[in-house]
């Protein structure tokens, strides 16, 4: 019987020449992506696990008994109804957003398994679909045993087939990250940015922090997820290295251009999770601290020794990292009945807490804050329950990110309107019109929701919106998690 | 005519939909704007109507103002931010 290290190379480097068809015409530019190099060019393509596929299925099978070992020890519902209420409704905030989102992820590898310009790369991208499969796969799983408690669980499937504004935004970012991208694109947006950047905040942030909240299953399952990402992450990087040698310039934009799709998303995913769906005395940190030791230091130095610049919108970036999820939040807190989950008022030492964190900028959020208070207080002398602490205008959304107009700060918003072909388009922020302009055609034809308000599609009521359009129900709308009845604000 | 704007309040967090008509007055769509933001920021005092980095006569309609379809408008303190927070 041969020897591992007899048949393996073979196995992974299976490359031959075509002779009834062409190189291009096998590899098509339109989706495996620019610049189109001969395989003379690809062939040294190496990434540093060079698993085979029966240790990868031993692996995994290991890694999922030791995922079912931690749920029936600490997963049930009975262990999730004992964390935090701030920290539950963090949770359904992501089982919505990610798990079918790694489904997307298995499209995007399979089309790298085909299109892909080196065998190697193909046969690493099949083991990343089989990945993304099992990061689909878990959450819902384990989340599904929730859905009898918390009918605000089911938006685990549910969401993504939805027309709810988080989900249109979602889907505009992994449609074009995943579904809709070249081998290429997606091996740098999302190996190299995503995985090797943003996930880290999930992976090691974010699973800190469900350690401190008691929350063991979900610190379980991404640690558990993280495992593969690592792995078949190492497939963008020299898949960057080469683009990079032949056209920096692309190389560069493509980095910056999915840096700040990323930063947005996950500014109100993970941002908002960690600075106030986790409770005070279990943040060890704020989002701010794991931005700047995962991405600014350390993502950005791995990109330095690429040989890649800082964007050109750096300063701004830096900029929004003190205050863009604080303005995500608090609108979202007054727009939370268009949501499928509770949100909680930040105390007066949550704000104490903020305000020593995020210094720049907090005097101004925090007026707003104690705005809302005040309006509670008075609605708790009515019969209206939370109507008057909820907002009833529709917001605006970026036509890039389609996340609401939050951008800047709340004495500068920074959204801007761009003319073109008699339609008027708005950005959120400068950046957002940049990868605009870069690649019109890509997105100039997608309705925001305000296009679909305005079209008929969408209802413009925000009501009518919420039930009709977003397909919530009284039952699973976002509420105030207390019913604005907290202690600190009834004295 | 039906007239979409983008309404932005100094001092708030987000810019909202107005439904506005091009008869009606800027003053109108100001009033109509600070309902919109009241559960986030106070709106109780002397604020401009800026369009395309113009302060606008309350009195014009808003055609007169060449208002468009989808564009920006902002309502600015005249005293500013922290100035209105310290009288409260």
């Amino acid at each position: 019987m041969l020897k591992r290290e007899e048949w393996l190379s073979l196995a992974r480097k299976l490359d031959w020449n075509f002779s009834y068809t062409t190189e291009e015409k096998v590899f098509p530019e339109g989706i495996s992506g620019s610049p189109w190099l001969p395989h003379s060019v690809w062939k040294n393509w190496e990434e540093s696990f060079k698993t085979s596929y029966r240790e990868y299925v031993e692996n995994q099978h290991d890694k999922d008994m030791a995922v079912y070992a931690v749920r029936d020890a600490v997963g049930r519902l009975e262990n999730v109804q004992n964390l935090a209420t701030p920290w539950i409704n963090g949770l359904k905030l992501h089982a919505a957003t990610l798990p079918l989102a790694e489904f997307t992820a298995t499209i995007g590898n399979l089309r790298s398994a085909r299109f892909g310009r080196d065998s190697a790369w193909r046969a690493m991208a099949c083991f990343g679909a089989l990945d993304e499969f099992r990061h689909t796969q878990i959450p819902l799983l384990l989340m599904h045993e929730l859905v009898r408690w918390n009918a605000q669980f089911d938006w685990t499937h549910k969401f993504y087939h939805t027309n709810n504004w988080v989900a249109i935004a979602a889907r505009h970012f992994f449609d074009e990250l995943t579904l809709g991208q070249n081998a290429i694109e997606f091996q740098i947006a999302t190996n190299v940015v995503l995985e090797t950047g943003f996930t880290n905040l999930q992976f090691v942030g974010l699973a800190s922090l469900a350690h401190e909240a008691g929350d063991y299953m979900f610190e379980k399952m991404v640690t558990s997820i993280q495992t593969d990402e690592a792995r078949h992450a190492q497939i963008g990087h020299p898949v960057l290295a080469l683009v990079l040698k032949h056209d920096p310039e692309y190389a560069q934009y493509l980095v910056d251009k999915w840096f700040w799709r990323n930063w947005h998303l996950f500014s109100f995913i993970t941002g908002t999770s960690m600075d106030y769906m986790t409770s005070g005395e279990q943040r060890s940190a704020s989002f701010k601290e794991f931005m700047e030791e995962w991405i600014v230091d350390q993502f950005f130095r791995m990109l330095d020794e690429f040989g890649l610049k800082k964007p050109w919108y750096w300063d701004i970036f830096l900029d929004e990292l003190e205050v863009y999820h604080h303005m995500l939040y608090a609108t979202a807190y007054t727009y939370r009945s268009t949501f499928w989950f509770d949100f909680v008022l930040p105390s007066p030492a949550d704000r104490r807490w903020l305000r020593e964190k995020y210094p720049k900028y907090w005097e101004d959020l925090d007026a707003i804050w104690e705005r809302i208070g005040e309006h509670w207080k008075s609605a708790h002398s009515s019969m209206d329950g939370e109507i008057p602490v909820q907002a009833a205008a529709l917001l605006g959304f970026c036509d890039l990110c389609q996340l609401p107009l939050s951008a800047g700060s709340p004495r500068n918003n920074t959204a801007n309107v761009l003319a073109r072909n008699a339609r008027n388009y708005i950005f959120c922020s400068e950046p957002c019109r940049w990868i605009f302009l870069r690649e019109p055609d890509r997105y100039a034809g997608h309705h925001n929701l305000v296009a679909r308000v305005l079209s008929g599609e969408a209802p413009a009521d925000l009501k009518a919106l919420s039930t009709d359009y977003f397909q919530l129900t009284p039952q699973t709308s976002g509420k105030d998690t207390y019913a604005g009845r907290y202690d600190w604000l009834l004295t | 005519m039906r007239l979409p704007l983008y309404g932005f309040v100094e001092g708030d967090t987000i810019g909202v939909l107005i439904m506005a008509d091009d008869g009606e007055s800027v003053r109108s769509l100001a009033n109509k704007l600070r309902a919109a933001v009241s559960l986030r920021v106070r709106t109780d005092e002397d604020m401009d109507v800026l369009y395309r980095g113009m302060v606008l006569d309350p009195s014009f309609t808003l055609s007169q103002a060449r208002f468009e379809p989808l564009q920006r408008f902002d309502l600015r303190r005249k005293n500013g931010v922290s100035e209105s927070r310290n009288t409260r």
